[in-house]
């Protein structure tokens, strides 16, 4: 589904991506481990396509991606949540999720009607809503929401549009430990074919939604492997449970 | 986001009536006033569209004016076409440039766009100062009125003109509108909010941001040609920067991204200056104090202003403020 191979990519003297490859299939849930500034965001970046990479190629479904926009990419199903809230300022909840909706639906140029209220649209807007709990909170400003419910609406904004790929940067950054526990849940209820490849801090949920885990240390891959054997691996020990266990 | 609300269609029907009765009962000097008024209040709501909903703060819609006021000289005087065929290459020539303005500029935000647009702008009017075959600095005299007479119109009446001018600034008006109730609209203002999001969802937004200062163009492009049609006369001051300038004044004086404050902002801007100017030279002064006695007041603008009001007193515990904790 989503194949990365020998991706290259250097600040200046900083090679921040070296030599990354990452093939996940349809339907796995992928972790991205690794310690700050291991280069996990860079990596995003690059498979979102906001980022060009120096060397290397990205293919989404069998397709050749690698040239194209982050805007191509998401319209052949490519989604993803930011690691800090990009939400629609000034606009509530519900004509954040419509807008995001709309747009995936190609409704974006309608010039008699409104897109926000085409009935595919309301039934999508619903169903995000009501998969992530913010239904009570539709007409709210997205602005006013307290910062747990921001952090939904983030995620929000990426299922509207229905993706094939979710790409999700630490999609519990920040929220409290209870409201880690409901992201959880929703994690665990997302649709069984949707390929998941998510950023985590957290390694409980690491853990517990992984299908595979691939571990990033100073821009490569130095793990790849189900989270069983990450757990026992003494190289990855080494590089981030040593170091999460000493931060605990 | 854009809703035609009540307050919104009272406030246009108030103006449109107030035009109207002033056209119909003032002597020529209030009609030449009511026209100016109309004529500035469609490009002001051409600025608004782009800049009050799409976030792109134009400093070159004095330039897609004066291209629609000289592409409809050039077609009457010039080429001798008529007056509707001028009025359609009015549209067009400002429809077009400013769509290849926005092409360029699109990926630009911020000052960077203002920047990129009063360049535009610029290079425009030093074109057309330059260009002999448009009379250079001198302009050209002589701009014919449309011909309505078939349908028992003459717009070399000044009544008739103004109540023309009024009904294409409705129509102006009713067309922004319609447009930022469509699925187009919505698009454009969540570029404003948010237009790197907007592409991580899958809008191409260069285009759509492209698209939207075309059509503000166009409609600049109109208001030009019934500037032209206003003064019989075309010159290069139109497409100068300082009409951006005052244009932009006028908008945020009104309130920027309300629509209605364009055409409020336009009848203020235009009534104040006939006011000031009866007692002094430096009308300039008074309105650049009344501009920052607007921004100081919350930025909102005189509509802007009505609107907040209007919606606190009737809503004192909408769920923003409720919820804000």
């Amino acid at each position: 589904m989503l194949d990365a191979r020998d991706l290259c990519k250097r600040f200046g003297a900083l090679t921040v991506t070296s030599g990354v490859t990452l093939s996940v299939p349809a339907g796995e849930r992928r972790v991205v481990l690794g310690p700050n500034g291991a280069g996990k965001t860079t990596l995003f970046n690059l498979l979102a396509g906001e980022l060009r990479p120096d060397a290397g190629s990205i293919r989404l479904c069998g397709r050749d991606v690698t040239a194209l926009g982050v805007d191509a990419r998401a319209r052949l199903g490519l989604s993803r949540s930011y690691q800090r809230n990009t939400l629609f300022a000034g606009l509530s909840v519900r004509e954040n999720l419509a807008l995001a909706a709309a747009t995936a639906q190609g409704r974006s140029a309608t010039l008699l009607s409104d897109s926000l209220r085409h009935p595919a649209v309301v039934e999508t807007v619903a169903e995000v809503a009501a998969r992530l709990g913010l239904t009570e909170r539709l007409d709210w400003p997205a602005d006013a929401l307290p910062y747990g419910d921001r952090r939904r609406l983030e995620l929000g904004l990426a299922l509207a549009t229905r993706p094939r790929v979710l790409l999700m940067d630490e999609p519990t950054s920040g929220i409290g430990p209870g409201a880690i526990e409901a992201f959880h849940a929703v994690l665990r209820g997302l649709p069984a074919d949707l390929t998941l490849v998510v950023v985590e801090h957290d390694m409980d949920l690491a853990f517990e939604i992984a299908d595979r885990v691939t571990v990033l240390d100073h821009g490569e891959v130095v793990f790849e492997g189900p989270p069983a054997a990450a757990r026992e691996s003494p190289l990855v020990r080494e590089i981030y449970l040593g170091r999460w266990r000493r931060d605990a | 986001m854009f809703h035609q609300t009540p307050l919104k269609t009272l406030a246009m029907a108030l103006l449109a009536a107030g035009g109207v009765a002033c056209a119909l009962t003032t002597g020529f000097y209030g009609r030449e006033l009511i026209t100016e008024i109309a004529i500035l209040a469609m490009l002001a709501i051409a600025l608004d569209l782009v800049a009050g909903y799409g976030g792109m703060v134009s400093l070159c819609h004095g330039a897609l004016y004066g291209a629609g006021a000289y592409a409809f000289a050039a077609a009457t005087v010039l080429a001798g076409w008529g007056g509707g065929a001028g009025i359609l290459a009015a549209v067009l020539a400002g429809g077009i440039a400013a769509w290849a303005v926005g092409a360029v500029t699109a990926r630009t935000q911020g000052i960077f766009f203002i920047m990129a647009t009063l360049a535009f702008g610029q290079m425009g009017y030093v074109t057309v100062f330059d260009a002999r075959a448009l009379g250079a600095n001198d302009g050209l005299p002589g701009v014919p009125r449309l011909d309505l007479s078939a349908i028992g119109l003459d717009l070399g009446d000044s009544r008739s003109f103004a109540l023309f001018c009024i009904a294409l600034a409705v129509a102006a008006y009713a067309f922004a509108a319609a447009l930022l109730r469509s699925g187009f609209g919505r698009t454009l203002v969540g570029i404003r909010a948010n237009a790197a999001r907007m592409r991580a969802l899958g809008l191409p937004v260069w285009r759509y941001k492209a698209a939207a200062f075309g059509l503000s163009g166009a409609i600049a492009g109109l208001a030009g040609a019934l500037a032209a049609q206003h003064t019989s006369f075309v010159s290069p001051g139109l497409l100068h920067w300082t009409v951006s300038g005052e244009l932009l004044i006028l908008v945020i004086l009104g309130g920027l991204g309300t629509l209605v404050g364009a055409v409020l902002g336009a009848a203020a801007l235009v009534l104040l200056k006939h006011q000031v100017s009866g007692f002094t030279d430096h009308w300039h002064l008074v309105v650049g104090v009344v501009l920052i006695a607007a921004v100081l007041a919350g930025g909102r603008g005189l509509y802007g202003g009505i609107e907040h009001w209007w919606t606190r007193r009737r809503m004192p515990a909408a769920p923003a403020e409720g919820g804000g904790a």
